[in-house]
């Protein structure tokens, strides 16, 4: 990406004497960084801020739920600043407009790009921090600014001897001004990038000090829960609320647009008489439908309607006719939760004419426009304190909790915390889609000749536009806010070019065959969908992948160079899966009564190869191994990237073999981790993880080791069973 | 009810309801917030505490059973401004993730180590059991719990 410092860099000195730099990132061009060039003035919300006692302290735009941007995006500029990354102090951003993913255009953080978006610029923050403090140690010194070095916040004079701390330095380097491009370090300099393995949020998470947004805690602060429709869609027609008001602590009982809140001095007090509440519902227009009739629906859809061609090559019609051997296939995955172990919550306070919120959320901007749209406040008179984050996976992107809370602060004149049990948290998610996979392939004499895939659901952005259109659109007025998605301001063209969040995974089919179909028939059941750890990768994955295996073993070859035989210009995908054969011992015998099985898959721009080794022990599948072998580009924290390879893993292999949400009659049949469980310590498997060296821009790996898993276990069943399962979650008997 | 407990050393009193559990009143009553809400229904290990030496789930653990009891926290697992060996070695394996199951995996370690202070692989798996990690970091916590395991031994053979 090339980048003109002069476009985005702003520097000044703040209040303190400190240096400021602000980025404005690429694609925000023309958005007002908060800098005054005439009167120098800047307010404080900058990028990176040294101060005069040398404290560094880096604004953190994406938050941090685990993947580890605190650590991975913090060492991008401490490389370039020459600071160790240990001694530079994270801030979690506010909401401004040059803290948006230049990517969405908005401020969130998912879609495994917060790496990948800063890369550049932050390192070219960094580099421009470095070479003004060198140029201000030089003018001090009266020497050649070529030939001064940082070196740990120090700028070392020629001699070698002499040296100035940054902090001596701040005030100084705000004053220079850097002609031309700003030099960043050759890879040989690295002395964190690619190296750096410790986690700066470590020690604050082992001592029970980090503060997520449960740990929040106010002056005078109450506390509510929501008792909302067990059907999505419901509505309150009465409930008992003198009764109520009449418990011990109970503050008050009113209705909000999601439900019943009751408000009470302690949370404890607050649930007991949420326990004693009686709600008539109106189920007039709730959801009635139960997992068969998901399905049902889908299977009319996919006959009724061949769908949109999202990828065409060759004529498959032609290669159906032409007489090779015709395998087909049907594979169903269903609504899963995303059990963040931190149940959602938020803590808002109403100050009469405007509202703070402190949330764990994946997307500030738009917790501004959920508490903007349920009390009469614009979203600049919200503002939001980003906590970290007990868990994400795509659930906090959705800000339902923050509306709860703002709702119910808008009416209190104390702040108010609303936290959802575990069994809220289960039964009012908004799931990964359940899903229907159509596949057709066409075999002349052992050659994958055709590939026909039909995807069949709904796709997510119909639902997150009312989250996130009004955030793009700050001229709409409020009353338009639900009809902006709907009318397609955002959905086509301008917030992201389409919607691919249903054919993710599908269409970049890797393959090299000469005649390919990828088809999407939209039908949506009206269940509450949003993005799930790897969205459309999750399910296309499965597909994909299973499918390949079936055909491997249809033309009678060994599912390892079928494929790889296929991937002969796909030179990522071949290396990843050649490494993964290697680390796994394909070829090698397997342990008695154990198989192997095999995917490669790339998702958000990585590329990752698994072998997973199972068997099925007293009517229990047992994952023993997996080997897993990546490559996401340029790595920056390599003890990262392997642990979120294993946690990937260990997601993908909580949905195979559990992950299942259920409705009977428009209700979600699970709740708490008894009946929708997460695997534990003594089922993980041994997982062995490789990283491919690599030049190549860094790509995300927060969610992309989560696709494979899921089929090379499926893949593996099979080859222990003989029995393919096409349908998850996978069975002992399945 | 009015209550007496001894949290991280101090003796504490309180009057609240009976029944509430024991996890509100560390967090929200003793401003305790290092131990974590996830399921309360004791299935996954966040709330995890020191009842008098023993594991206890605080979210289903009424305040009431507490009455008279010791309780230590992730708090009071280690002196003001030191770290117990297994916070030193959470740090230095990087265990955490996005972290919110660690104070009640560090505790459930740390009574193992109290009751087993030389426990197999085996041993740590099996102790660990009853924390969900929902970001996959067991490998880590593993590594971590042996390598203290580890230099205890050394230490004592040292001795």
């Amino acid at each position: 990406m090339a980048l003109n410092r002069r476009d985005f860099l702003k520097v000044s000195t703040g209040a303190s004497g400190s240096l400021m730099l602000s980025l404005t990132l690429p694609g925000c061009a023309g958005v007002p960084t908060g800098y005054e060039p005439e009167t120098g003035e800047w307010r404080p919300d900058a990028w990176l801020e040294i101060t005069r006692d040398d404290q560094v302290y880096f604004t953190l735009a994406r938050v941090e739920m685990g993947q580890g941007t605190y650590t991975g995006l913090t060492t991008l500029i401490a490389e370039e600043l020459d600071v160790p990354p240990e001694r530079i102090t994270p801030r979690f951003a506010p909401v401004a407009d040059e803290y948006r993913n230049p990517l969405y255009k908005l401020q969130l953080t998912g879609g495994s790009t917060s790496l990948a978006t800063s890369w550049a610029p932050l390192r070219t923050a960094g580099a421009s921090a470095r070479q003004m403090l060198i140029l201000a140690a030089a003018r001090v010194w009266e020497v050649d600014a070529d030939r001064c070095v940082a070196q740990d916040g120090r700028v070392v004079h020629p001699n070698g001897i002499d040296s100035l701390r940054y902090g001596q330095l701040v005030e100084l380097a705000s004053k220079e001004v850097i002609r031309g491009e700003v030099p960043l370090k050759p890879k040989a300099q690295w002395r964190y990038i690619g190296r750096h393995k410790s986690r700066l949020d470590a020690h604050a998470k082992s001592t029970g000090t980090a503060e997520y947004g449960i740990d929040v805690t106010l002056p005078d602060m109450v506390y509510a829960v929501v008792s909302r429709p067990p059907r999505y869609g419901g509505r309150v027609q009465s409930f008992n609320a003198d009764e109520i008001r009449a418990m011990p602590g109970v503050l008050d009982v009113f209705e909000i647009e999601r439900g019943v809140a009751v408000v009470a001095d302690k949370y404890w007090r607050a649930r007991k008489a949420q326990d004693a509440l009686e709600i008539r519902w109106d189920f007039d227009e709730a959801l009635a439908l139960s997992t068969d009739d998901v399905f049902a629906l889908y299977e009319q859809a996919a006959a009724d309607d061949e769908g949109v061609s999202e990828r065409q090559e060759g004529d498959f019609e032609a290669a159906l006719q032409a007489g090779g051997s015709v395998i087909e296939a049907e594979y169903r995955q269903p609504y899963l939760a995303h059990a963040t172990l931190e149940p959602q919550n938020a803590t808002a306070w109403y100050h009469g004419d405007r509202m703070e919120v402190w949330a764990p959320t994946q997307a500030p901007d738009l917790g501004r426009i959920a508490a903007a749209r349920v009390t009469d406040l614009s979203p600049d008179d919200v503002v939001i304190h980003t906590t970290f984050l007990g868990g994400g996976f795509g659930r906090r992107l959705t800000q339902d909790y923050i509306e709860e809370a703002a709702a119910i602060a808008y009416r209190l004149a104390h702040p108010v915390k609303v936290l959802w049990s575990r069994e809220e948290d289960t039964r009012h998610d908004l799931y990964r889609p359940a899903m229907l996979h159509r596949m057709k392939a066409v075999l002349d004499g052992g050659e994958l000749v055709g590939w026909h895939h039909q995807i069949v659901g709904p796709q997510i952005l119909d639902w997150y536009v009312r989250n996130a259109a009004p955030a793009q659109y700050p001229w709409a007025p409020k009353f338009m806010y639900d009809s902006l998605g709907s009318v397609g301001l955002m959905v086509e063209g301008i917030a992201t070019p389409k919607d691919v969040s249903a054919i993710e995974g599908a269409v970049e089919y890797p393959y090299q065959v000469p005649h390919i179909e990828i088809r999407h028939t939209h039908v949506d059941p009206g269940v509450p969908i949003t993005w799930w750890r790897s969205v459309g990768y999750s399910h296309n994955g499965f597909a994909v992948e299973t499918f390949m295996d079936e055909l491997a073993h249809a033309a009678g070859e060994d599912p390892y160079q079928f494929r790889r035989r296929l991937l002969n210009r796909q030179p990522r995908h071949r290396q990843v899966l050649d490494r993964v054969a290697k680390l796994s011992d394909w070829t090698a015998p397997v342990p008695a009564g154990r198989a192997r099985g095999l995917a490669v898959f790339q998702s958000f721009g990585s590329y990752v190869a698994q072998v997973v080794e199972a068997s099925i022990d007293n009517g229990t599948i047992r994952v023993h191994r997996v080997s897993c072998v990546v490559d996401c580009g340029q790595v920056v924290n390599p003890r990262i990237v392997v642990d979120q390879m294993e946690g990937g893993i260990l997601f993908g292999l909580t949905a195979a073999l559990y992950g299942d949400i259920t409705l009977d009659g428009g209700e979600v049949q699970q709740s708490n981790f008894h009946d929708y469980p997460l695997l534990r310590h003594y089922e993980k498997p041994e997982v062995r993880v490789e990283i491919v060296d690599s030049d190549e821009a860094p790509t995300g790996v927060g969610e992309p080791g989560v696709p494979p898993v899921i089929p090379a276990l499926g893949n593996a069943l099979f080859a222990l069973t003989g029995k393919r399962q096409r349908t998850l979650p996978l069975r002992a008997d399945g | 009810m009015t209550l007496s407990l001894t949290v991280n050393g101090e003796p504490r009193s309180l009057d609240i309801e009976a029944d509430t559990p024991l996890l509100w009143v560390l967090r929200d009553e003793l401003g305790l917030k290092g131990t974590k809400f996830g399921c309360g229904a004791g299935l996954c290990g966040a709330c995890t505490v020191h009842l008098n030496g023993q594991p206890v789930r605080a979210c289903s653990t009424p305040v009431e059973l507490a009455d008279g009891a010791e309780i230590t926290t992730i708090e009071g697992l280690a002196p003001d401004g030191e770290l117990h060996p297994l916070q030193q070695a959470w740090i230095e394996h990087g265990v955490p993730q996005c972290g919110y199951c660690q104070s009640g995996q560090i505790m459930s370690a740390a009574h193992l180590l109290a009751t087993n202070p030389s426990p197999s692989r085996e041993d740590i798996v099996a102790a660990m059991t009853g924390n969900l990690c929902r970001c996959g970091t067991y490998s880590r916590i593993v590594d971590a719990v042996e390598s203290v395991v580890a230099g205890a031994d050394q230490t004592t053979e040292g001795a």
